[in-house]
Parts: C-alpha cells; structure tokens; sequence
C-alpha cells in the first residue's frame, strides 16, 4: 500500500512540473524597451 | 490587352484572392474553379462580370487564353495543377505552405526551366509575405548569419489540418550548410506585433527549403509555427469570420564590422493576407501588375519577388508590415 501511495505520489508530482514546465513555454524573453512601427512607403524601413 | 487568371479553389483563401484578383484593373476575367462548383457560382456572382467559374479540376489541361493559374488548394493538390501550367506554358502561383507539397512541386524546377514557365510556391503569409520581408532585411547586412522565421494564424479547416500535419512531422532546420534533424523539448515563445503578442511555437521545416535556395550561404535558417486551437473548426461554425494570423521574421548578420538584428511583423487575418499575396504574386506572374515577372523554374517570393514594389502593393490593398525598434529579443 505504501509503494503504491509513493507510486501515486511520484506520478503526480511529474504531471504537475511537467504541466508547469509546458505552460511556462522555453525560451522567450518579453520585449522589454521599443517597440513596433509601421513599415512606410516610399522605403519600407 | 486582355489578361485571363485562373484561380483553382475558392476556400478561405482562394475567396480573397479571387477578390484582390477581380480588383487589379489589368486583369480582365478571373476563372474561378472549386471542386464545390456551388460555392464557386456564389463567389463568381458575388465579384460581378469580371469573374465565372469554370469546370476545371486538379489533372485537367488548362483552359486556352489562361495568361496566369493561381492555386489556392488543400496540401498537395497543387502539384497536379503546376504541371498542367508547365504543359500549357503558363506561369503559375500556389500558396500551399506544407513541406512535403513545397518539395513536390519543387521536383519540377527542371521541367519548368526547359518549358521557360515562372512557378512561384509559399504564397501565402509565411512563407510568403515572410519571405519577401527575409529579402528585405537582408540587404541591410553585409553578410547575413542567421533567418528565424516564425508564424502563428490558419486560414480555413485546410489550412489547420496542414498545420497540425506540419507541428507532428520531424522538423529540418538549416545549420552550417547542411540540414540538421530538429528534436525541440517543448515550445518556444515569439512575441509577435500586438494585439496577437507571445504565442507558443514548435521548430517545423516548413518553407525553410525556399530560403535556404535564396540564401545558400546563410548559417542557420529555422521556421517556427504556432499551434492552431483544438476546436478551430467548431468555432468557425458558431460564426468566427476569420483567424488573426501574426508572421515574425528576425533576421541576424554584419555590417559596418558588427553583427546586428532586424526584426520585421505583420499582423493580418490570415486568410486575407495569404489571399493578398497570392493574388498580387499572380498578378505579377501575369503581367498585370507592371512588367511580366519572368524567372523560369521554380521558386519562393525571397528569390522571386523584389521586395518594395511587392510590399508597396500589399500596403496599398492593406497589407502592412511593421518593423521593432528596440532590443530585439524573444
């Protein structure tokens, strides 16, 4: 019974740092200063 | 003078293009064909006399007069209509954005230099519109090291399953001039423009084999896709009109002795943009849009399309690409 409940244990503490871990995403840090503008004719720069 | 487009399938894309189409004065009939020949009467009487359908299917021989064929079809049915255009000596557009359908058609690349005939594939956002703005910021470099390429945004249940197709096959990204298996561990976020701002992406290979052919010589080249939500098509049945679609392209090399980043966006309904492009790709294929563009073989907008007057088009039909100004990250 005690190897079970460690079992159940184990296998939920991974699903919930696996789910974290997939939420959280890799990588990717927020654009923290500028920002985006509209490309203009004639130069498109 | 008298220019005749065809456009093979009126779905979510094919409906935009075929407006765009029937809006560039140049072209004087549209022939529209669908395998639902209903839908494509609908859409025929909706454009006005400039457009009619035609019973053409994927494997028929291109109608005469046809001056330019442009393909707005599920993955994989283009291959069949590219090869009618070679044999009917047509220059052709196709905006499938599956790997598998890009390579396809790409295996026609000799046949369509013999038969001198222009096609273009990835006419769509990304690759695509991406593309040409790939080719837009590398000429501000010297010497370009690195293209990441990423998109989130579908068009219609075609386009999602494509998707879905391209996120579970085995990705190649381009590394030290070679192609390189992929094996991400889980996503990756990209900030794209607002309002649609950080999704949630997977490495795919994608259109990365169009820019690798424009770019032999850059060092890595990857494509990012975002995942489409699991009930898209229920949604779009309770009267959604249409998924935002967001493109990113970042885009790394040298010039003036230091290495530097140019980060261009565009945010668009996804359906409408890669209808805009196709149609303007079209355009330009059938000479409707300036001078004729001629470039036999097959290829992607990087390598086809000159990237000003191309964006000078889309903005005027509301097409608009935006650039990020700040420290470039994500």
């Amino acid at each position: 019974m005690r190897a079970f409940r460690r079992v159940v244990i184990v296998i939920g503490l991974a699903g919930l740092i696996g789910a974290i871990a997939r939420l959280r995403g890799k990588g990717g840090v927020p654009p923290t200063s500028g920002g985006w503008r509209e490309l203009e004719a004639p130069e498109f720069r | 003078m008298t220019c005749t487009a065809l456009l093979v399938g009126v779905g979510e894309v094919g409906t935009r293009a075929a407006r765009q189409l029937v809006d560039t004065p140049a072209l004087t009939r549209v022939l529209l064909a669908d395998e639902d020949e209903e839908r494509a009467v609908r859409v025929a009487d909706a454009l006005g006399d400039k457009a009619a359908v035609v019973p053409f299917r994927p494997g028929h021989a291109i109608p005469a007069d046809v001056d330019v064929v442009a393909c707005a079809l599920p993955t994989g049915l283009d291959h069949a209509v590219v090869t009618a255009a070679l044999e009917a000596r047509v220059p052709c557009a196709s905006c499938d954005d599956d790997h598998d359908a890009h390579e396809a058609v790409r295996a026609l690349d000799r046949n369509a230099r013999t038969a001198g005939v222009t096609v273009a594939v990835g006419c769509g956002l990304a690759p695509g519109l991406a593309d040409v703005l790939v080719r837009h910021a590398a000429a501000t470099f010297e010497r370009v090291d690195e293209i990441r390429v990423a998109r989130t945004g579908w068009a219609g249940p075609a386009c999602v399953a494509a998707v879905r197709h391209e996120r579970r096959a085995t990705a190649r990204a381009w590394h030290e001039d070679g192609w390189r298996e992929e094996h991400p561990h889980g996503e990756t976020l990209v900030w794209f423009p607002d309002p649609i701002g950080a999704r949630d992406c997977r490495v795919v290979t994608g259109g990365a084999s169009l820019l690798v052919d424009a770019f032999p010589r850059t060092r890595r080249i990857r494509v990012l896709l975002g995942e489409p939500p699991r009930r898209a098509r229920l949604r779009r049945r309770f009267g959604d009109d249409g998924q935002w679609g967001a493109a990113r392209v970042d885009v790394w090399g040298r010039r003036d002795g230091s290495h530097d980043c140019v980060v261009y966006g565009v945010v668009e309904r996804t359906a409408v943009a890669a209808g805009t492009v196709l149609a303007v790709t079209a355009a330009r294929l059938g000479g409707a849009l300036g001078p004729r563009l001629e470039r036999p073989g097959v290829h992607g907008l990087a390598a086809l399309c000159e990237p000003v007057p191309f964006l000078t088009e889309l903005a005027h039909r509301g097409v608009r690409a935006a650039v990020f100004e700040g420290a470039a990250v994500g």
